[in-house]
């Protein structure tokens, strides 16, 4: 095979005549946006890994069930949200986590060090979970994965105007814990 | 963008809304250069904005061996298609997948130059006196845009599908439908 890209509609085209190895290149494109969103939603990266095998495996099977081939992106995204979003789901509540299952952000060197260095974005990481989960994956999706409201709209499924007004809401709750550090 | 865009509670007490706010965060109007309750909450924006931005740069590896198990998983229940009859001068059977015809097929079609062939269906209509199948072929074409003559390259298409088909597998194509369905662009 030439080694030239090939867009995501003639990968997934074939893919679905069983083509493995255009699927390989889909997974291989898309595996690291995938597993961010899932680690920042989960913050675990042992579930975030779960998930994302699962979508991919589950995208793989519905292939003949996508209708617009170039649609493919905003089909995995909306897969990850909604895996992760039942995760969280299914997870006992806050109160019963030991602390085992709370997997701890990555501490490299001391935690002074670390505060000083990464202050605002050990602060950004930790209320990122303190926001609703559906908060979340809206403003993930809007300011990591740079996704249009229309599109996050559709991944979560509701209106535009409900995406605006939760990535407003969470806007207004990061930007105040940013608030210690200036 | 409207500025002024309602249906959002974050108002600040000067009456100006942070969502405005986020949306013009470099340039500062007059009443915002004084007004204390603005200027405070555009540092926090501003603090968020560059927290974001090292969120959105920190690395993340995926961790190894992640598209090891998922192609691992795809291929144990990969789709292989039906089974076709090649030809063999001994005696049994060999046989090939579908899908691993449509492989071999799509990539004489790419060779062909400013096209890239996406589905291929092949279909078993018969049985040539040397044992091989007879098939019919759907194939679903993306043109490059700017591609200047349309008829020769699906000419050269069928060229090559075929002779791929006859040499490279040992299947007589009966029928080759090319079906464009969409353009692509240069480096897309």
């Amino acid at each position: 095979m030439t080694t030239t890209e090939l867009d995501d509609a003639t990968l997934v085209g074939r893919a679905r005549d069983g083509d493995v190895r255009a699927y390989e290149q889909l997974v291989l494109r898309y595996q690291a946006p995938m597993f961010r969103l899932a680690v920042k939603m989960l913050n675990h990266r042992g579930d975030a890994e779960d998930v994302v095998q699962e979508v991919f495996l589950g995208a793989w099977r519905k292939l003949t069930q996508l209708q617009d081939d170039s649609a493919f992106v905003g089909w995995l995204y909306r897969s990850t949200a909604n895996r992760c979003l039942n995760v969280i789901r299914a997870r006992r509540p806050q109160v019963d986590v030991d602390l085992e299952l709370a997997e701890s952000p990555r501490t490299d060197g001391q935690p002074e060090h670390a505060a000083q260095v990464n202050g605002q974005l050990e602060a950004l990481n930790a209320a990122l979970q303190q926001l609703t989960p559906p908060q979340r994956v809206c403003w993930l999706l809007r300011e990591v994965h740079g996704r249009s409201y229309d599109e996050i709209a559709e991944v979560v499924g509701v209106n535009p105007a409900a995406v605006r007004g939760r990535i407003a809401r969470a806007r207004a709750q990061l930007a105040e814990v940013m608030k210690p550090w200036r | 963008m409207a500025v002024n865009e309602t249906g959002t509670d974050y108002e600040l007490p000067c009456g100006r809304d942070l969502d405005a706010l986020w949306d013009r965060l470099d340039s500062v109007d007059e009443h915002e250069a004084t007004c204390p309750h603005c200027g405070t909450a555009r540092e926090s924006l501003l603090a968020l904005r560059s927290a974001t931005a090292e969120l959105v740069a920190e690395p993340d590896p995926v961790p190894p061996g992640l598209v090891g198990r998922i192609m691992s998983a795809v291929r144990a229940e990969a789709r292989r298609g039906q089974m076709l009859d090649l030809p063999t001068p001994e005696p049994g059977r060999v046989e090939v997948s579908e899908a691993a015809v449509a492989v071999v097929l799509r990539y004489a079609a790419d060779s062909a130059g400013d096209v890239r062939a996406r589905r291929c269906r092949v279909r078993t209509v018969g049985v040539a006196s040397d044992g091989g199948g007879i098939v019919e072929v759907e194939l679903t074409l993306a043109v490059r845009l700017g591609n200047v003559d349309g008829a020769e390259t699906l000419a050269r298409v069928r060229e090559r599908v075929t002779t791929a088909a006859a040499a490279r597998v040992g299947l007589t194509l009966a029928k080759l439908d090319l079906l464009v369905e969409d353009v692509y662009e240069d480096g897309e």
